[in-house]
């Protein structure tokens, strides 16, 4: 029943809007969030379990931190290797979802940003828009959809934003409209932006109890309002903690635990992305996944076979990253950044990846 | 003759940019360039100004070269990190006074394009980042500077997106679309500096680099160039002790000013 925008829908030729109705349907998004088992009880489960269970063909599924800050790609890597089909991937940025278009595991796109900054352009998602393996279903700026997920967690249908008015972006959103704004007598126009309810969300953070309650430290970008908008949500957590410790260390639980349907017990689990206070990112991979691997499907599905099918979980991914050595790097790269660790005499510099450079350890 | 070298194109905008920055300003700091002149700016005339990310951090204390703007850098020992809707809130509410942003192609009127390039949304010639926080700085900042390298390319009669609204289609026209703020009021590239000519909102000359004729930068531009009145003024150049914090301090690395770039 959703009141979609005709000129986007249009433009982005979507003519059955079936496939668009889940992300703005409040309805069934409460409907699910009343008839989740609400007893307080433990939720532990393995990654595996989790992912067969909570993501579905077809789900829509978020990219959550903040693309490569605790961010889940061990989640999503085992998404690959169960080998989910045709997701919708929404996220404020979006960068994750590149690399899973190829396998078939995504099929469509609510884009706000793709990408790794100057690092380098993604090369792969544009390969694939153009030969129709992605399907652009709505394009956003961060903000925009910060403030649809916000909204969500607010319990408000929708919210009235001074972003994209005059845009191009508005003519490729078929959920967002511009509206004169009704509080107004003159003319004010704003735009309207509907409270989004993803499918599933995958949230990785620093410590969870049993039961869900989870907390992170660093930024927390999207995650707390995704987590209370989306229909499904699992934590993966860098450790399970005693239910007693989220009372007496409340600063940054801000996941309580009733919207949560599973705890994975997880080290690691924002590798190769940096993890706040525990590990800083591998710079090489992100170098070597936009200037190797987005070049070429052949490439891409040379580094997806190394990095992915041929790991079976964080700890085989760790140990090609450099093992040991890579994680008292990382964690002393992370430490130091954040001024936990003394700087002075600290050398930030490395080797960016070049093709054929092989050092052995991925800084 | 001085032993240093002088400034190279993208040193040259580091600088010019940083020139922006007023001391005590608040100022929201994309990756690249941008940082680098924020960074300069706060260790020569601006000490006090306090960046803000698109990420959550804020105010951080000064450590090295941010690698994203996700990076603990842009939050180090931050006194409060902001979720993403509230980060660009501040800029809405009035908290955010300069902003700086690229783009793969600007034109006349500032609008800016970060989406794709061709005439066919879904099957562009490039699909590129999309907008990030472009559109939600754009729309919502009172000042904005736009930065990039100058190229026919570029610089077009018409961009084949507009991620970002500028000045739409000149006049009060971004006012009535219901945008906030006085839009762009200054480009910044490798050849000069460009203001927009106050009533129509048009990009005009506001000074050269040095060895840049106006003829040179109209060749390296899509649409006609305003002129300003009088002689065209040599962009201001950076001094030896300023280039020497620039190479030294803030950028040892090259990571963002070498040239070529790396």
């Amino acid at each position: 029943m959703y009141n979609y925008n005709r000129e986007a829908l249009a433009n982005l030729r979507i003519d059955d809007t079936s496939v668009l109705d889940r992300l703005v349907d409040f309805a069934s998004a409460r409907k699910a969030h009343l008839e989740k088992d609400h007893s307080k009880r433990d939720k532990r489960m393995t990654l595996t379990e989790a992912i067969k269970q909570f993501v579905q063909d077809g789900d829509i599924c978020t990219d959550a931190g903040f693309a490569y800050v605790r961010t889940p790609h061990q989640a999503y890597f085992e998404i690959i290797r169960q080998g989910r089909k045709n997701l919708q991937f929404i996220g404020s940025p979006n960068t994750n979802h590149s690399y899973m278009i190829n396998f078939g595991v995504c099929r469509y796109s609510h884009n706000s940003y793709v990408g790794a900054e100057m690092r380098g352009t993604d090369r792969n998602y544009s390969r694939n828009l153009k030969e129709g393996k992605v399907t652009i279903l709505s394009e956003w700026s961060h903000g925009s959809m910060a403030q649809g997920f916000k909204a969500a967690q607010l319990g408000f249908p929708s919210v009235f934003s001074k972003q994209l008015l005059g845009s191009d972006i508005v003519r490729y959103n078929p959920y967002v409209q511009v509206m004169q704004n009704p509080g107004r007598k003159d003319n004010d126009p704003v735009v309207f932006i509907p409270a989004l309810y993803p499918d599933v969300t995958i949230i990785h953070v620093h410590a969870a109890d049993r039961f869900g309650n989870a907390r992170v430290y660093g930024p927390t970008v999207n995650d707390a309002a995704l987590a209370a908008a989306a229909r499904k949500v699992i934590i993966t957590a860098e450790e399970i903690v005693p239910e007693i410790d989220m009372r007496y260390n409340n600063k940054g639980v801000i996941i309580p635990f009733m919207y949560v349907d599973a705890v994975v017990e997880m080290p690691f689990g924002a590798v190769p992305g940096n993890m706040p206070g525990l590990y800083y990112w591998s710079r090489q991979w992100w170098e070597k996944f936009l200037r190797f691997a987005t070049l070429s499907d052949e490439n891409l599905n040379e580094f997806m076979q190394y990095w992915v099918f041929d790991c079976k979980d964080q700890f085989d991914f760790v140990d090609k990253l450099g093992g040991s050595k890579w994680i008292a790097s990382a964690r002393r790269l992370t430490r130091t950044a954040e001024y936990d660790n003394e700087d002075i005499g600290f050398d930030y510099s490395y080797d960016e990846y070049r093709p054929g450079h092989n050092s052995g350890i991925y800084y | 003759m001085s032993a240093i070298k002088p400034a190279n194109p993208l040193e040259m905008v580091a600088y010019v940019l940083s020139r922006q920055i007023q001391d005590h300003m608040i100022v929201y700091v994309g990756t690249g360039l941008p940082m680098v002149a924020a960074i300069l700016a706060r260790k020569t005339h601006a000490p006090n100004i306090t960046l803000v990310y698109e990420s959550g951090g804020q105010d951080p204390i000064p450590g090295d070269m941010p690698w994203s703007v996700g990076d603990p850098f842009t939050w180090r020992k931050s006194p409060i990190i902001q979720e993403m809707a509230y980060s660009f809130a501040q800029s809405y509410n009035g908290y955010v006074d300069i902003a700086f942003l690229g783009f793969a192609q600007i034109d006349m009127y500032g609008n800016i394009n970060t989406h794709m390039i061709g005439d066919d949304f879904l099957k562009p010639k490039a699909r590129l980042t999309g907008s990030g926080g472009n559109n939600d700085l754009s729309s919502l900042t009172e000042r904005m500077i736009l930065v990039g390298l100058q190229s026919p390319e570029k610089f077009v009669k018409k961009v084949d997106f507009i991620t970002s609204v500028g000045h739409l289609k000149g006049g009060n026209s971004r006012q009535e679309a219901g945008l906030l703020g006085q839009g762009p009021v200054a480009v910044v590239t490798n050849a000069g500096v460009y203001d927009f000519e106050p009533a129509g909102k048009r990009m005009r000359v506001k000074s050269l680099h040095a060895g840049v004729s106006f003829e040179l930068a109209q060749l390296a531009t899509g649409f006609e160039l305003l002129k300003p009145e009088g002689d065209i003024p040599v962009t201001e150049a950076p001094s030896v002790e300023v280039l020497e914090i620039l190479r030294n301090e803030v950028d040892p690395r090259g990571v963002f000013i070498s040239f070529p770039p790396k």
